[in-house]
């Protein structure tokens, strides 16, 4: 029982993070990034390029991969999205699936898709930990757990009381306006977009520690969306009970059902909350009408 | 007055089909080509033209849900799987007749239209398109323990289907069944732009609040495009299940359904000719890619690259059309016609002064 | 008023032309001026081509599909014709725009505070630096409702920080888009006594986009009428006051025998202004 809570913790904790990417460029620039689990893969990946350039240093080598992923977050914006301005969302959705498609290609073109383990390379190790009650985690779920209460508490205080995280709201509700009050929304929208990349590149990085590093690893990313929607695709705070939900949901269908089941429960979560709910737990009804 | 391609003086004219002298005789110079084709190309071509046939039926298919209707799917692998498994199930119990498989496999598509397409109408745009695209996922997994259930791990065999002593078997019969499939599904939905379900999806894709109000019944004609979309898919999965003779989820991936929206994409949102031309396009792609990787004669390890670069290319490709061609190939065919048109004078739109 | 022609204009147009989605030419050769401390009206019946002015000068165009395809917009004297709104903004030159004018989903001091004056972006500037404080002094309203969303303001509170947001951003020039859209009149009034007094304090230029043409023209200095993207007659305060067709079109005040729409009046003194 405790095992199964602890699990779903550790679970809900990653996809947090990585729900955390779509909530950002959706508030921000009304854009599904469908390429969010592809961009969490690439941040194992240069997390991987690092280690090799540099092993054994891990601090550098985890910094330096979250740094590369926000800036490549950033070039996306400005690169892919950006012209994607004043098409219609759906279009601008269907980029961010090439998007991921194209992630994908290049990783496999570099790194084969040959399965990866950074961990050594980076010489951590990654032992068992027992917790109270009997439950048995890893140490990078650990840490996972704390990197999702981490980055969430941060945004919310960046969100909530620094001047440009009230910009990265008003530019997100309505960006012409901004732009008349001298926000650079373009800029803006980038930050959100380098931001989501750093939240998945965290997720990445802690992924392929924990478990492995191989180019398929962007499946998670569309169960999280389903974490996203759940809790409400433009709020932050909804993630973490959908991301709970889900997780628990997922873990409990390992447990009495089967593999295959397990696999597409965030769906069934997903489809679910659509019927009765659909614009999540905590999202608001209003933006069901703009998309 | 005399009534041309531009400008009709009857609404008679207004509604056919195939208005233009040039254009009739385009059209019997396309079927004459169709006809002959066996004679004179090779078994490989006449593949190709049927896998692009069997193709554009879907995409046809997804034109009428998302660029008549504008309801966003990204679950159209889902509803091919939905009539690819019927097929399977059917053969499995001994039913192997097309004339039973191909209507069960419409009525299951458009009982799963109806399935989405009720809960759909509370949702729009984006969230439609995840909501369809949730569904792919629950529909494959229905069909991946239907396939643990056979026990067939890998996948379930279908045989060729038969009507009576004849046998749809060989690359020419297949080449002109599935043309002859792709040509009814173009002549429908052609058609369906000048009925009245035609007339109230476009309404309803422009602007659904503006087509209430004329007194177009929303909800009726959403849960329609549904079922009609549906159906017809489940219908292009059953024969997609007969021509390759064999079923299996891994063969519905959410990459099919990209693939699929790319065709409408890359064609041209909206365009019956548009679904066709991307059609042929995302087909035939990975085969030029293929010539062209073969043409340069690359040593062994390269065609490892193959792979991820075909992937890569499709992925580029779809993100230009997106992004510098939003009209598809069909608005690069327009204005290729009113260059032609129009020469040797030049339409140029007003510039800005900066 | 003799310095009058020898000060430069904070904001002039100069020959204007917009098309909308490269056919539909919204604004002809529009051309007005709006010098230091002085209140101009641009007045217009629906479709005039106001607020496509008013686009077309904060760079604002490109979103609704529309080209500036002639003439060009020159702020405190130098050329600013296809900036980007932004750096129009920081510049000085801010609208108040007709629709959308505040941000909804954030408090009344979010919706302030997004916009602080004091970061990097305002350096240099020149122009007196506007306070929060001094903000709440004018609206008082608004310090009352600090912690309220702005979605749940009315109409003239919304327009107040509207406003409010523009003055924070410390403009030289103050673009307003039908400030008394969907207000009471004792409410017009009161906004636009408050437009002179930031006026005369902080010695703004105002561009007032009006259809109310009473209200505007009880603040204004000068006057433009605008129609079908035309400027047809312009003059300062009391010469448009007096003006007969201004009077009956649109201060419905006149006295000719029966009604008359307005393309009826065919002859309109097109005159060429200051020269
Ligand atoms: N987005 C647009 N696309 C095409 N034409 C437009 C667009 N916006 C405005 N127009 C056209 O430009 C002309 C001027 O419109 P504008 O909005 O500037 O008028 P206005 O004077 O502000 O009117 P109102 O008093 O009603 O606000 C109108 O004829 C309108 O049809
Ligand atoms: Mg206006």
């Amino acid at each position: 029982m405790t095992q199964v809570l602890a699990t779903t913790v550790v679970v809900a904790s990653l996809y947090a993070l990585l729900a955390a990417g779509y909530v950002l460029v959706y508030r921000a620039t009304r854009v599904l990034n469908l390429a969010q689990g592809d961009m969490m893969t690439l941040g194992g990946y240069f997390l991987f390029l690092v280690a090799t350039a540099a092993p054994g240093e891990p601090a550098r080598a985890i910094a330096g991969a979250a740094a590369l992923s926000a800036l490549a977050g950033f070039l996306i914006y400005r690169l892919l999205m950006r012209p994607m301005a004043g098409h219609p969302i759906f279009a601008a959705v269907l980029v961010t699936v090439t998007l991921g498609i194209l992630l994908r290609a290049a990783i496999v073109l570099v790194y084969t898709d040959r399965i990866r383990h950074p961990l050594g390379l980076l010489g951590l190790a990654n032992p068992a930990r027992p917790l109270i009650g009997g439950a048995v985690v890893s140490t990078f779920d650990l840490f996972t757990v704390g990197a999702a209460a981490a980055l969430f508490a941060a945004l919310f205080l960046f969100l909530r009381f620094s001047p440009l995280g009230i910009q990265m709201r008003a530019a997100g509700e309505k960006p012409l306006l901004a732009s008349q009050r001298g926000i650079n929304f373009h800029l803006v929208f980038a930050l959100s977009w380098a931001l989501a990349g750093f939240a998945g590149a965290l997720a990445g990085i802690l992924y392929a520690n924990n478990v492995r590093l191989d180019p398929s690893l962007g499946v998670l990313g569309l169960k999280a969306f389903a974490v996203a929607l759940v809790g409400g695709l433009d709020s932050l705070g909804g993630v973490v009970p959908g991301a709970l939900i889900v997780a628990l949901v997922e873990v409990l269908s390992v447990r009495y059902g089967d593999p295959l089941l397990a696999d597409v429960s965030p769906f069934l979560c997903l489809l679910a909350m659509l019927l009765v709910r659909p614009w999540g737990l905590y999202g608001t009804k209003e933006e069901l009408e703009r998309v | 007055m005399r009534g041309g391609g531009y400008f009709k003086t009857t609404y008679a004219a207004d509604l056919a089909l195939v208005d233009t002298r040039l254009r009739r005789r385009a059209l019997a110079a396309l079927v004459f080509l169709l006809l002959v084709l066996p004679r004179v190309a090779s078994p490989f071509i006449l593949d190709l033209v049927a896998q692009t046939a069997l193709a554009a039926v879907g995409a046809l298919a997804l034109n009428v849900l998302t660029g008549l209707a504008g309801q966003i799917s990204l679950g159209h692998a889902g509803f091919i799987a939905a009539g690819a498994f019927t097929t399977g199930l059917l053969v499995e119990n001994g039913l192997r007749s097309p004339l039973i498989a191909l209507p069960a496999a419409a009525v299951v598509g458009a009982a799963l239209g109806i399935v989405v397409g009720i809960p759909a109408l509370r949702l729009k745009g984006l969230y439609l398109a995840l909501g369809t695209l949730a569904l792919h996922h629950v529909v494959l997994y229905a069909c991946a323990e239907f396939q643990n259930h056979w026990g067939a791990n890998t996948g379930v065999s279908v045989p060729p289907p038969a009507l009576g002593p004849w046998v749809l078997k060989g690359v020419v019969a297949w080449y002109y069944a599935l043309t002859l499939a792709a040509a009814l599904t173009l002549a429908l939905s052609v058609n369906l732009r000048r009925s009245r379900a035609g007339r109230a999806w476009m309404a309803i894709r422009d602007r659904e609040i503006a087509a209430e109000s004329v007194g177009i019944d929303v909800a009726r004609y959403k849960v329609l495009a549904f079922v009609w979309s549906s159906a017809i898919t489940a219908v292009a999965g059953a024969l997609f299940a007969y021509h390759r003779a064999f079923v299996s989820v891994e063969a519905f991936g959410f990459f099919l359904a990209v693939e699929y929206i790319a065709m409408i994409i890359i064609g041209g949102l909206g365009s019956a000719l548009g679904a066709v031309l991307g059609a042929a396009f995302v087909t035939l792609l990975p085969h030029v890619l293929d010539a062209m990787v073969a043409g340069l004669r690359l040593a062994g390890g390269a065609a490892y690259y193959l792979f991820p670069l075909k992937f890569g290319a499709f992925g580029l490709l779809m993100a230009v059309f997106l992004l510098f061609e939003p009209q598809g190939l069909v608005g690069i065919w327009r204005r290729v016609r009113n260059w032609f048109a129009l020469w040797p004078l030049r339409y140029r739109p007003l510039r800005s002064a900066s | 008023m003799t310095s009058f022609f020898e000060l430069t204009p904070s904001l002039e147009l100069e020959n204007l032309e917009v098309v909308y989605h490269h056919v539909a030419t919204a604004i002809q050769g529009v051309s007005l001026r709006v010098m230091p401390g002085s209140i101009v009206t641009l007045l217009g019946t629906n479709g005039a081509g106001k607020t496509t002015t008013l686009r077309a000068i904060s760079g604002f165009l490109g979103a609704d599909n529309a080209q500036i395809v002639g003439g060009r917009v020159l702020f405190l004297g130098q050329p600013v014709t296809g900036r980007r709104p932004h750096e129009l903004v920081r510049r000085g030159l801010v609208l108040v725009p007709e629709r959308d004018k505040v941000f909804e989903t954030l408090t009344v001091q979010e919706n302030l505070r997004a916009l602080v004056p004091g970061w990097r972006a305002w350096r240099g500037a020149d122009r007196p630096r506007i306070r929060l404080d001094q903000v709440f002094e004018y609206f008082p309203l608004l310090a009352d409702r600090r912690r309220q969303l702005a979605g749940y303001l009315s109409g003239g509170e919304r327009q107040m920080l509207a406003l409010a947001t523009a003055l924070l951003c410390r403009p030289a020039v103050l673009l307003v888009d039908e400030l008394s859209l969907g207000l009471a009149p004792a409410v017009i009034e009161r906004l636009m006594i408050l437009v002179a007094r930031l006026r005369d304090e902080l010695g703004l230029a105002v561009l007032l986009v009006e259809q109310n043409a009473g209200a505007a023209l009880a603040v204004a200095d000068y006057g433009y009428v605008m129609e079908h993207g035309r400027i047809v007659y312009d003059g300062p305060r009391d010469r448009l006051l007096a003006h007969a067709d201004v009077r009956e079109f649109y201060l419905g005040v006149g006295h000719r025998a029966g009604r008359k729409s307005y393309t009826d009046v065919k002859q309109y003194r097109r005159r060429r202004r200051w020269f």
